[in-house]
């Protein structure tokens, strides 16, 4: 039984997981690159050792020192987090061979879901709905008709050997089949040598909806309900949901069991993720599998009652899991906003830099998952994600609220954020009635922003100006505070004084 | 004192002067009154009181456009002092020196002039490159190099100063 843990990340989720291991009594050793000397990971971990220069190859990413630091360190788990190694089953392997237990799945369930193709061969196996279609290259203009047929337009066409939406056309009706099959191959054949396309049923519109599971490491498994991830933009997440405000007890109790039974058929243990892609007609396809603790597990986490990293270092201990199916309920709402350092006005731009003022917010329901504090300085080195804001609420529409007040009180200064993003979304009629799909953040962004986007109510431009001019004045004037009130004066200590002196007024 | 600022894209003039007890000031924007009651809470955090009206202003004054935090919207403003409010009036700015700034964070990698070259309007004067594109800095008027504050190879963060030209 491990009593130290190595956590080989940084940013919020270090610290996330480090709170974890020190409310379970076990010992942390953090590692950082130089760009990460003054990180809160470091500063909250009871060990820390270096890595290297910033860039993750020659850091984060550099699993030789990491081993050899828990190894030197006595540490008996490795925690990966997201990113980095957290899905490297090579290195995961390794974990196993060097008697180090790698907090997260097996490397063989790894190897088997974490790979596209074989992930989709085992859903076939296990019985997984996936997108409809054909599973081999197309001889002909008329085998794609045929097929497209069976399959039901609107239908897309995909080069076999590639992807990048080369040799992708999306077809809508019989007639325009035939060209589309031509220039989608020789579209294909141009950029991976080969004109192989297959087909399958386009999804319009469809909503990005996930299944956190868990899994022990006595054959048991639960589905811990879904996660609406359809707020994205250029396929990052940007506000996630639990639960998802399409998906009944029926529907979510059906992609629940698909999923338990796609993580045991591959004997997967610890967390785990199932992305689906579901149809304006409810119907879910399986879309890829990640074997690893999401960005986004904190919502999951409020709905449900369960810590999930505490949930993981148990699994990883040899605990089976403390409940079962049945007893997994979801009760409110939560929402979580990714702010990131970058500047939506400028088109998303990365801004590094110093964070010359934090200003965090608080009070019931919210949670902040952060990795910054004022003063620091954001490096270029990394995914530029700042922290997580989460509000918990009974409702959709409570949540809501209680999102936007915590973003009023937030200030983040010195650094340009997307915080102004999160406004426009959670003011919008379409998010707030929960017609959402993947295209819509773009949809949003397409829009020109409202008129008084960034402005303020008409006649609060004179506390803008007043307070500018405050700014000003105190600058030019002492130390930037108002004057001092006058200390009342203290007749006893006059007349003590006086009397020490000896001499009457 | 006399402030002259542009606030949210509008020029705008204010007179401020202490007043009593300490924490009232005696502020005219654009000649109208306005009674308020300030507190800083720390430098940088305002607590202003407009007639009853709480607001919460924080300054973010450390970038290449300065801009005041109120609730979740961020306002960016200008101190301007009175002579360049007079030649921002439509003239192009050919008197005092002008500070060329990183607009972007990225790395020097040409310098095309020299310490005491005389320079024309929009001739290029450095170039910085971030995330593999290459960005020309521009001469903004007519006039001399009188300070190039980089060298080839520095990295630079927005608002760094670049150069100066009078």
């Amino acid at each position: 039984m491990f009593r130290k843990v190595l956590i080989a990340n940084r940013g919020e989720i270090a610290l996330r997981i480090l709170r974890a291991c020190r409310e379970l009594g076990l010992s942390t050793v953090a590692v950082y690159s130089d760009a990460d000397r003054a990180a809160p990971h470091v500063l909250e971990a009871d060990e820390a050792y270096r890595l290297g220069p910033a860039p993750a190859p020659e850091s984060y990413l550099r699993g030789d020192l990491i081993l050899e630091i828990a190894s030197r360190t006595g540490a008996g788990a490795i925690h990966p987090g997201y990113g980095f190694l957290s899905e490297n089953a090579d290195f995961a392997q390794t974990c196993e061979h060097a008697g180090i237990k790698f907090i997260g799945p097996p490397s063989s369930a790894m190897r088997i879901l974490g790979s596209k193709t074989n992930a989709r061969q085992a859903a076939d196996e296990a019985g997984m709905p996936r997108t409809p279609g054909c599973v081999h290259a197309l001889a002909s203009p008329e085998e794609a008709s045929d097929v497209a047929a069976g399959v039901g337009y609107p239908i897309m066409l995909k080069a076999a050997a590639g992807g990048g939406g080369k040799g992708m056309r999306a077809v809508y009706s019989p007639q325009d089949l035939p060209s589309a099959f031509a220039s989608a191959s020789s579209e294909a054949d141009r950029a991976f040598g080969s004109g192989d396309v297959y087909l399958e049923k386009l999804i319009e519109h469809p909503r990005h909806i996930e299944i956190q599971v868990l899994a022990d490491e006595h054959g048991h498994c639960v589905s811990l309900g879904e996660r609406e991830c359809s707020v994205q933009r250029r396929h990052q997440k940007v506000i996630e949901e639990a639960p998802s405000a399409v998906i009944d007890g029926s529907l979510r109790r059906r992609m629940g069991e698909a999923a338990v039974r796609l993580a045991q058929s591959a004997g997967y243990t610890n967390a785990g993720t199932i992305e689906f892609l579901v149809d304006d007609r409810k119907n879910f396809y399986f879309l890829e599998m990640n074997t690893r603790l999401q960005v986004e597990h904190p919502v999951t986490e409020l709905v449900t009652g369960h810590d999930l990293v505490h949930l993981q270092i148990h699994i990883a201990q040899g605990a089976p899991l403390p409940f079962t199916q049945k007893d997994v309920q979801l009760r409110g709402h939560a929402i979580e906003c990714r702010i990131y350092a970058e500047d939506p006005a400028n088109g998303f731009m990365p801004s590094p830099g110093r964070i010359t003022r934090l200003l965090q917010p608080g009070g019931p329901g919210i949670r902040e998952d952060c990795g910054i504090f004022e003063g620091w300085v954001v490096p270029v080195d990394y995914d530029p994600m700042l922290s997580k804001l989460i509000a918990y609420a009974p409702t959709r529409d409570l949540a809501i609220a209680r999102m936007l007040r915590a973003l009023d009180e937030y200030v983040i200064g010195g650094i340009r954020t997307n915080l102004a993003l999160f406004r426009r979304i959670l003011t919008d009629p379409d998010f707030r009635a929960a017609r959402i799909d993947t295209g819509y953040l773009e949809r949003l962004l397409a829009e020109p922003p409202p008129a008084n986007g960034h402005r303020i109510d008409g006649d609060s431009t004179i506390p803008a100006t007043a307070a500018a001019a405050l700014f000003e004045a105190a600058k030019n004037g002492s130390n930037g505070s108002a004057p001092e009130p006058p200390q009342p004066v203290s007749t006893w200590k006059t007349a003590a004084r006086r009397d020490a002196i000896g001499g009457s007024d | 004192m006399k402030v002259n600022l542009e606030i949210d894209g509008q020029a705008r003039q204010v007179e401020i002067d202490p007043a009593d007890p300490p924490g009232q000031w005696r502020i005219r924007v654009d000649g109208e009154p306005v009674e308020a009651d300030a507190h800083f809470v720390r430098p940088g955090i305002l607590s202003l009181l407009i007639r009853g009206q709480s607001y919460r202003i924080v300054l973010d004054a450390d970038t290449s456009d300065p801009a005041l935090h109120i609730g979740s919207h961020r306002i960016p403003y200008r101190i301007d002092d009175p002579r360049s409010l007079r030649s921002r009036r439509g003239q192009a700015r050919t008197d005092g020196p002008v500070t060329l700034k990183a607009s972007m964070p990225g790395r020097v990698v040409r310098i095309s002039v020299e310490k005491g070259e005389a320079v024309a309007v929009h001739q290029g004067v450095l170039v910085v490159e971030a995330m593999k594109m290459q960005n020309e800095i521009k001469s903004p008027k007519d006039g001399r190099v009188v300070e190039i504050r980089v060298a080839p190879g520095d990295t630079v963060a927005v608002g760094d100063i670049l150069a100066i030209i009078e």
